[in-house]
């Protein structure tokens, strides 16, 4: 009863004055965002680089050089794609953080049947893909069944099975059966998987000399569809009542294990994808050890920063991109590349803190509205 | 004993929420050694007023003495530095702490567990209210749950005791124990107690005075002794009971309501004649810590009667309705609707066989706050609106907009969050969404909890009417006078089964009491 | 060689009861903390960050005040930070606890790996437990630590004491079973439950620094998980201390032994045991997990008047 009240008088507070509460918020945003830069900017001063080298080289390598928006552009799609995947079980009211596992096994899956099956290129990337997806949601699954069959809580499980996923890959890539370089022409390659063929790999797509692979049309349509699902359809409703109310679901045919499951394979088969698209996308078209190299992590904090809102999570995306690529570029200045991962994570907790601000100025502001003739 | 001098003097308090006065311009003594009935129907602003007396909700204008001087009371820590306490309506209780602990909780000492424990035995002698120190709260029955809190309350010494409709638990044996503990504390100590209710019997049977408060405004502040069950009745509604309304619901006119039952005809004939459209046969389910919820339920409603299930609270209201929200699996026994078997706990399998649902409470399995009217009215069957898996909005829109209307839905627009409703229109919007898929059997589970008494009485009419039209009626309530008001038949549930039936023309007021208490067959 | 010499080659060996005392005193100590903060009500996933953050601390402390008990001061006090960034941010500000569990643990990954590279440290060992290399066979290898494993036995202890002992564990209880009776009965809830954070930091700091100064360095991501594994410890053992305590003897057991089978260079997959600690934790979950009682609000943040 009393949040009905507070909200209600909230609302009614915040009338007035629309356009100066616009400002103050964008104001708030700035100021966290302005923040969390500075932060970096001091930590890479206090240890002895300079900051105005590294934001130089960041841009350089992200936008500034020939060809870096191709790059980047490249760099979104995995990220794209783990995002509306993490956005998926979110709005499902489950707490999948292990895509890096999930992309992990997809990109081991996609990488076995892309040099393992015969027929013609396109088929063959389209079926890696495929089994790419397969492979994540079959990671995810896993979680899925440990949380509704043993009540086991998938924040831990997706986590744990991160861990299992490396050595699942270092397994694969000591045989020559399953992802080890098989190409007889060069020596043994130790923990190097076995190079797609040519014909198999994404198209490159040329765009006023900015070249980018064809995942980055894939994760578009993966982000346009997601919007599409999660607002307009039937499964999309069920999806966000039982997330925000299970029981009310459960009464009205929604079950919690099959669509809790759901949303969890669904979104581990979208890292999975993501991994695909990384190996078929991104020139080596090989995989190596520790190939995930924090894609899943950064799609999953694309998603945070996304506010879980579909295509929020395009400009995010870029911004977390442009830091990768950029942080190639990091080599000439002494720092290491490693305080891109800072900036990353000090963005998100930075972004966290405006909307709280504002919700808790509301309720301050309902508060004061009922106390204010005392 | 009024003419000493006030120990809390609440006076000309108001307060409003958003547009509705809950309090206008209230006065109010409370004297030492007097209890102190605020009565009043639900929404008349006795729980408001009582919420700002222990510093929960801050009044607009108006000033409170305590001890002839002025305080703000802005927070329950200075209520309770003042010397008031409440014993809530909802427990305070943390059910898997012990009893020594719950009573010691909130204060700033030390721990001692072992003054604490002689504590708890001292004053359960002391005002018959034993109870074992070293119990889990989660072991323990309703009952016994309030004595808890009334020995957590009466540990710190207050001065000043609020009880908040503390009979809604309790059987009528207990209510009688509860009332004269309040005796013992209020004549020994010359403690000042206030005892908020809506029943008319309680008021008259323990308390010395009483304040009659209406849509907001006392209308009437009398010794008890001068008042009579009639003059207090007319004093609430504002106007002369007219017994045969549904609106008594909402009074607690138990034996006039008994007297006017008499005279009517039986009715009951003519509805069992027609097979049940709800049969629930042997039920038995468990719950967390494999305590039995449901110990061999077996219940038929008909279609075209309202059946009234009886009980205290605890004993099994919320499990039936559970099980018939498909949100309790049971171990035995079988439901059928409509003479088919339905699958327990499956998901939505109970709402497709045709059972309605207006939960006990509406916000843990009703609605989904965070969603718009809108979409709140069509939860049941968005594939119903849907084209190619496609939600067709319009379609949704045009069917917000019907029911909105139909049902007199107070919304600022259907794309409102549901949120942002008063209790009373997300009730109905519950009741809508429900009654819109022609059910053939009715669960509403506690309907009028927390409404005002224009909702009230809605709700009563809206679910005569349905059962009119040939819906089976199952009205879950531990208001008595809601069930003997609406109800065709009147079964009792004690400990998960159900103990006695008795129709609408010869109930028993005396032997309803004991089977409540479990204490009769 | 048959298996069951294998077996017995491997219980046999002296350093398996070594191991796993070293890694069970890191995770008690990281559970024992995880443990306070979930009993408030907050499943604390930045354990991994804290314990992170706390061992590179440790090592800088270690380096900069030339001592080992530097270096677990400040580990400690690395761990309160983080600790205090964690639970200002979910109950103050009211963010997802997850969320910014999760951005904690990838910041102290970065932040340490980033820091690695930009200074040099030189660690300082701490030294073994005096009197202990004189215990006969396994007992000296259980109990021939390092000082700091010892102090795992007085902070746990604590730990108990503070939940079960104190008002202040009380109200913690109290806040994570029924955060909205606590509060009626006058308990802050989310003070309580952020300064239960705050002695979850402390105990990873302990955690973070005790492997700090038992290693040669600091080296990147060198918790690898295990603040995690803590975590499903204290699930495993049904949110008491002992059940917990149990679980990380378990948990560092099944690592020990990966351990042994290595330096035994028995015919087992590398990648295998890599993988082990961590498939035992889940198969390990899976049977326990479901037959206890977590905390009723556990994960569930606490706004009043909003249930």
């Amino acid at each position: 009863m009393t949040a009905t009240i507070t909200e209600a008088e909230a609302t009614e507070v915040a009338g007035p004055s629309k356009l100066r509460d616009a400002v103050i918020v964008a104001a708030i945003y700035l100021a966290s965002i302005v923040g969390a830069l500075i932060l970096s900017a001091l930590l890479v001063g206090v240890t002895g680089g300079s900051w105005r080298k590294v934001f130089s080289a960041l841009i350089d390598g992200s936008v500034r050089n020939d060809g870096a928006w191709g790059q980047t552009l490249s760099g979104m799609a995995p990220l794209l794609i783990v995002a509306t995947g993490a956005i998926v079980s979110t709005r499902a009211g489950l707490v999948n953080i292990g895509q890096e596992g999930q992309l992990l096994v997809g990109a081991v899956f996609a990488a076995y049947l892309g040099n393992h099956m015969s027929g013609p290129g396109p088929l063959v990337i389209g079926c890696a893909l495929v089994f790419g997806a397969f492979g994540g949601a079959l990671w995810a699954g896993i979680a899925a069944a440990l949380r509704f069959g043993r009540g086991v809580p998938e924040v831990l499980s997706t986590l744990l099975l991160v861990f299992v996923a490396f050595p699942l890959l270092d397994y694969a890539l000591r045989y020559k059966s399953l992802l080890l370089d098989n190409d007889p022409t060069v020596k043994q390659q130790l923990n190097t998987g076995t190079q797609l063929p040519s014909d198999r790999r994404l198209p490159r797509i040329d765009f006023f000399g900015n070249e980018f692979h064809f995942g980055v049309i894939i994760a578009l349509v993966v982000v346009l569809l997601g919007a599409l699902v999660l607002a307009r359809t039937v499964w999309g409703f069920r999806l966000r009542m039982f997330g925000l109310n299970p029981r009310t679901a459960q009464r009205m045919g929604v079950s919690a294990v099959v669509m809790g499951t759901a949303a969890l394979v669904v979104s581990g088969a979208l890292a999975g994808l993501a991994g695909g698209v990384l190996l078929a996308g991104t020139p080596d078209y090989r995989i190596t050890v520790g190939y995930s190299r924090s894609f899943g992590w950064n799609g999953l904090l694309v998603a945070l920063l996304a506010r879980n809102r579909p295509l929020l999570v395009i400009p995010m995306a870029f911004v977390f991109a442009a830091l990768r690529t950029g942080s190639n570029y990091l080599g000439a200045t002494g720092v290491a590349r490693d305080i891109v991962d800072v900036v990353q994570a000090l963005l998100v907790l930075a972004l966290l803190i405006p909307p709280a601000v504002l919700f808790i100025r509301d309720r301050r502001r309902a508060v004061a509205a009922t106390s204010a003739r005392v | 004993m009024t003419n000493s001098a006030p120990l809390v003097a609440l006076v000309d308090i108001t307060k409003r929420f958003g547009g509705v006065v809950a309090c206008d311009r209230v006065n109010l003594s409370l004297h030492p050694g007097e209890i102190h009935g605020v009565l009043g129907q639900n929404g008349a602003g006795k729980s408001t007023l009582m919420k700002i007396l222990i510093g929960l909700v801050l009044p607009e204008s108006g000033e409170i003495h305590i001890r002839g001087v002025a305080h703000r009371i802005h927070d329950p820590q200075v209520a309770a530095a003042l010397g008031i306490a409440m014993v809530h309506q909802h427990f305070s209780l943390v059910e898997p702490l012990r009893v020594w602990e719950n009573v010691v909780l909130g204060e700033v000492s030390g721990i001692d567990a072992a003054r604490a424990r002689t504590d708890v035995r001292e004053i359960g002698e002391r005002y018959g209210l034993e109870v074992d120190p070293d119990a889990r709260v989660s072991d323990l029955t309703a009952g016994q749950r309030q004595r808890v809190e009334i020995i957590k309350c009466l540990r710190r010494g207050p001065s000043i005791l609020v009880f908040d409709e503390p009979t809604s638990v309790l059987t009528p044996a207990e209510s009688l124990e509860l009332f004269a503990v309040l005796r013992r504390v209020v004549q020994e100590e010359q403690r000042a107690v206030a005892l908020v209710s809506h029943k008319l019997d309680e008021i008259l049977h323990a308390t010395d005075r009483v304040t009659i408060m209406r849509s907001g405004r006392v209308v009437a502040s009398i010794p008890t002794s001068e008042a009579t069950a009639p003059s207090l009745a007319r004093a609430m509604v504002g106007r002369d009971v007219v017994l045969r309304s549904q609106s008594a619901a909402a009074f607690g006119l138990v034996e006039m309501i008994a007297d006017e039952l008499a005279l009517e005809a039986p009715t009951v004939g003519a509805a069992a004649a027609a097979p049940a459209v709800l049969k629930i046969v042997d039920a038995c389910a468990r719950g967390a810590g494999r305590r039995t919820l449901l110990d061999g339920l077996s219940l038929e409603v008909h279609p075209g009667e309202i059946v009234g299930i009886a009980g205290v609270e605890g004993n099994g209201q919320a499990a039936l309705g559970d099980l018939l929200s498909s949100l309790l699996e049971l171990e035995s026994g079988t439901v059928e609707v409509n003479g088919e078997a339905v699958p327990t706990g499956k998901a939505g399998a109970m709402a497709d066989a045709g059972v309605g649902v207006i939960p006990e409470d509406r916000h843990a399995s009703g609605c989904v706050l965070e969603m718009t009217v809108a979409e709140n009215l069509v939860l049941d069957a968005p594939h119903a609106l849907a084209r190619h898996g496609l939600l067709d909005r319009r379609a949704v829109r045009d069917r917000a907009a019907r029911l909105i209307d139909e049902f007199d839905i107070q919304a600022s627009s259907p794309e409102a969050p549901m949120s942002s409703l008063s209790g009373g229109n997300q009730q109905r919007v519950v009741l809508a969404r429900e009654l819109s898929r022609q059910p053939k059997v009715l669960v509403a589970a506690q309907p009028t909890r927390g409404l005002d008494v224009g909702a009230i009485e809605y709700m009563g009419q809206r679910l005569r009417a349905a059962a009119d039209a040939g819906v089976g009626v199952l009205l879950v309530s531990s208001e008595l006078e809601e069930i003997l008001a609406l109800s065709d038949r009147v079964v009792v549930l004690y400990r998960g089964r159900i103990i006695g039936e008795m129709s609408r023309h010869d109930v028993d007021l005396e032997r309803l009491g004991l089977l409540m208490g479990g204490e009769a067959a | 060689m048959s298996f069951f010499t294998a077996v017995w080659d491997i219980f046999s060996t002296g350093s398996l009861y070594g191991s796993t005392t070293r890694l069970a005193v890191f995770l008690a100590l990281a559970a024992a903390g995880e443990w306070v903060a979930e009993r408030a009500g907050t499943l604390n996933i930045s354990v991994e960050g804290m314990c992170l953050v706390a061992a590179f601390a440790g090592v800088a402390g270690s380096d900069v005040t030339h001592s080992a008990v530097g270096g677990v001061a400040f580990g400690m006090f690395a761990g309160v930070v983080v600790a205090s960034i964690q639970g200002n941010m979910s109950h103050r500000l009211t963010a997802n606890q997850f969320v910014v569990g999760l951005a904690i643990n990838v910041l102290a990954l970065g932040l340490t790996s980033f820091l690695r590279q930009q200074v040099d440290l030189d660690v300082r060992a701490a030294g073994t437990f005096p009197g202990a290399s004189h215990l006969p066979g396994v007992l000296r290898e259980v109990f021939d630590q390092r000082w700091t494993a010892y102090l795992a036995i007085p902070a746990i202890a604590g730990c108990w004491w503070l939940v079960y002992r104190t008002r202040w564990g009380l109200e913690v209880r109290a806040v994570g079973e029924n955060p909205q009776s606590a509060d009626v009965s006058g308990i802050h809830v989310n003070r309580r439950r952020r300064e239960a954070i705050l002695v979850c930091g402390a105990m990873c700091g302990l955690a973070g620094s005790y492997i700090a100064v038992d290693t040669s360095g600091f080296s990147p991501n060198m918790t690898s998980g295990r603040g995690y594994i803590a975590i499903a410890a204290v699930i495993f053992g049904g949110w008491t201390l002992r059940g917990a305590l149990a679980g990380c003897v378990l948990f560092g057991g099944a690592e020990a032994l990966t351990l042994v089978v290595q330096r035994l260079e028995l015919d087992v997959n590398r990648q295998f045991l890599q993988a082990f600690p961590y498939l035992v934790t889940l198969v390990v979950m899976a049977v326990f997990a479901k037959r206890t009682r977590q905390p009723q609000a556990l994960a569930q943040p606490f706004v009043r008047g909003l249930t």
